[in-house]
């Protein structure tokens, strides 16, 4: 669960990225959060990944008070979220197999866990057969199931996707918000930041709508679940 | 509704969501069908290349950092050899330096007083008067040396014996050579004992060459301390080369080390590939190190023993121990090791405190 309360973040004296959140995003959900470029997107995220910290209020997550969190358990914290970028952050002096092993690596898994992980994720985002590849080799949408692969691979408890589908076109990002969705539908939290309307449109996901670091509207929507069961092919169709 | 907004937002806690996150967290990642519209490749799953002890956190390190010496070949082979020469001077004073204690201790420790007799002196005189040196305190050894013996030892070491020949007659004195216990005699003692034996009578003169031992001393002494402070300058600028390489390694890795960063590695993690390289570097530069002080050695080694036998002496350049080696390696291993750490902890450093993130 994604608890803020009264959240705000202050770059410089009297520069508010984000001023005075207050919302909860359900353990399992999926969420967009959305806004127009700077609106806060990627600091709210950044806040989530405790990669910046707040100016004012509190944040919970999975029952995690981060006002209590000590420096040194930030690391711990990272590695039961699953980051998603919209330029996949993959690393090209190795091989895919090697890119999604990393967080397994720095959870400290045994040998035999990773390969058996690394194989299942490659299997679930449908690439099965790359695994000794260069992600260069690999197409951009490719690249990105990988990266949701790398994101997923240690089971989080939560997904943070930054504009996962930035770069790719329609029917490349439909695959990926499925893809999403089935983590979803297994009981992982997503918050994907987009500003694609297309994408917003099609998909009824409740929505946190920022707007100049202020949360200017709630949109309910319906849970990733409700919506999976619906004929996939028909949204599908509609997006592209 | 999923998702709650206002100052009481906390959701219920009998969401059916919550119950379904238990549900899914306790079933396998595996039964979750692809999505329809990814194609799955056509080859078959493969595990990884790398070895298994490669995905252990130190082995990743170590991985990484051998991976770093291969990727940038040529750089990585300037860099060691840069560190090799450089440390092999101060390796090459370590080598020589108990070579150069033990020919001071020796010139002191074989130093003599000869007491050159009158002409006049016979050699019944000058033997009864060698017996009666050898009885002082502090006198390991006292041989007379006969005119005749004076003469045979001129004719085998000088090519003037014509000149001798010319002369009709011996003009060389016969003489007593002492040999002092120089573990127990300092150098005043040394001094006190040749005014005893000068006093003697039957003694013409005594020669007593200290002081050309006290300069060798002196230009070993110098040499030592002009060898440790050059010594010192090259393994800073060791400390540099390697601090340098290391930086712009961390650069070249920026990427990996914010992407470790976001999926949760911590300080260690991040650090120790840095320090693994450190120690990489220091390690194969102490070897080439070795091997660069080793030949200069050999090299040195001949004309060394050509000086020592012109001045009658036995100086040799000793070839290191295993164990000398073994502490220039692991020297040059710290120091590698140590200008990691100084790079990476340094106040300027922004590699590892700068959070450039992909979000």
């Amino acid at each position: 669960m994604i608890q803020f309360e009264n959240v705000s973040l202050e770059y410089k004296a009297g520069k508010f990225a984000l001023i005075d959140l207050n919302f909860a995003v359900p353990a399992g959900a999926f969420a967009f959060l959305t806004g127009h470029s700077g609106a806060g997107k990627s600091s709210l995220l950044k806040l989530i990944a405790r990669l910046e910290k707040p100016t004012a209020g509190n944040i919970v997550i999975n029952g995690i008070d981060y006002n209590r969190l000590k420096p040194r358990q930030e690391p711990r914290l990272r590695q039961q979220m699953g980051l998603v970028f919209q330029d996949n952050q993959l690393l090209h002096d190795r091989s895919v197999f090697d890119n999604i092993a990393l967080p397994l690596i720095i959870g400290g898994y045994r040998h035999r866990e990773i390969k058996n992980r690394v194989a299942a994720a490659l299997e679930r985002v449908g690439l099965s057969g790359t695994a000794q590849e260069n992600p260069l080799s690999l197409s951009g949408g490719e690249q990105q199931r990988i990266g949701i692969a790398r994101a997923v691979v240690a089971k989080p408890k939560l997904l943070l996707a930054d504009e996962p589908t930035g770069n790719l076109d329609a029917q490349i990002s439909a695959d990926i918000m499925q893809l999403l969705m089935q983590f979803s539908a297994s009981g992982v939290t997503v918050l994907v930041a987009t500003h694609d309307i297309g994408l917003l449109e099609t998909f009824d996901f409740p929505r946190l709508q920022l707007h100049q670091g202020r949360l200017v509207d709630v949109h309910p929507g319906r849970s990733a679940a409700s919506q999976q069961n619906e004929n996939r092919h028909v949204r599908h169709r509609e997006y592209v | 509704m999923p998702i709650e907004s206002g100052k009481s937002a906390t959701p219920s806690k009998r969401s059916p969501i919550r119950r379904s996150t238990a549900k899914a967290a306790a079933t396998s990642s595996e039964t979750i069908p692809h999505s329809n519209h990814t194609e799955p490749k056509s080859k078959p799953a493969k595990a990884s290349r790398s070895k298994p002890w490669q995905y252990t956190k130190r082995g990743y390190a170590l991985a990484r950092s051998f991976q770093q010496l291969r990727s940038q070949k040529l750089a990585s082979i300037g860099t060691l050899l840069v560190f090799g020469v450089t440390l092999a001077l101060p390796a090459l004073i370590l080598f020589t330096a108990s070579s150069l204690s033990d020919l001071g201790s020796r010139s002191v420790g074989e130093e003599s007083i000869t007491a050159y007799l009158t002409l006049q002196t016979s050699d019944l005189d000058g033997a009864s008067l060698a017996q009666q040196v050898q009885l002082i305190d502090g006198v390991k050894e006292a041989r007379y040396v006969s005119k005749d013996e004076a003469l045979a030892l001129f004719y085998a070491q000088t090519d003037i014996d014509e000149g001798i020949d010319v002369l009709g007659e011996n003009p060389l004195p016969g003489s007593i050579i002492l040999f002092p216990d120089t573990s127990k005699l300092n150098e005043a003692d040394l001094k006190a004992l040749a005014m005893t034996v000068a006093k003697s009578e039957g003694v013409d003169r005594v020669q007593f060459d200290l002081r050309w031992v006290q300069r060798l001393q002196a230009v070993l002494n110098l040499t030592r301390s002009v060898g440790w402070i050059l010594a010192s300058f090259l393994t800073l600028t060791a400390l540099l080369v390697i601090g340098n390489t290391i930086r712009l390694e961390l650069l070249r890795r920026q990427t990996e080390l914010d992407v470790s960063r976001l999926l949760g590695a911590n300080k260690a993690f991040l650090n120790r590939p840095v320090i693994y390289t450190g120690a990489l570097y220091g390690f194969l530069g102490g070897c080439i190190a070795c091997a660069i002080a080793l030949f200069a050695l050999h090299w040195l080694r001949e004309p060394a023993v050509s000086l020592s036998t012109l001045y009658s002496s036995t100086f040799e350049l000793v070839m290191p121990t295993a164990s000398q080696l073994l502490l220039v390696v692991l020297a040059a291993t710290i120091l590698g090791v140590f200008a990691a750490i100084i790079t990476l902890y340094q106040p300027s450093n922004h590699f590892l405190q700068n959070r450039r993130t992909g979000i």
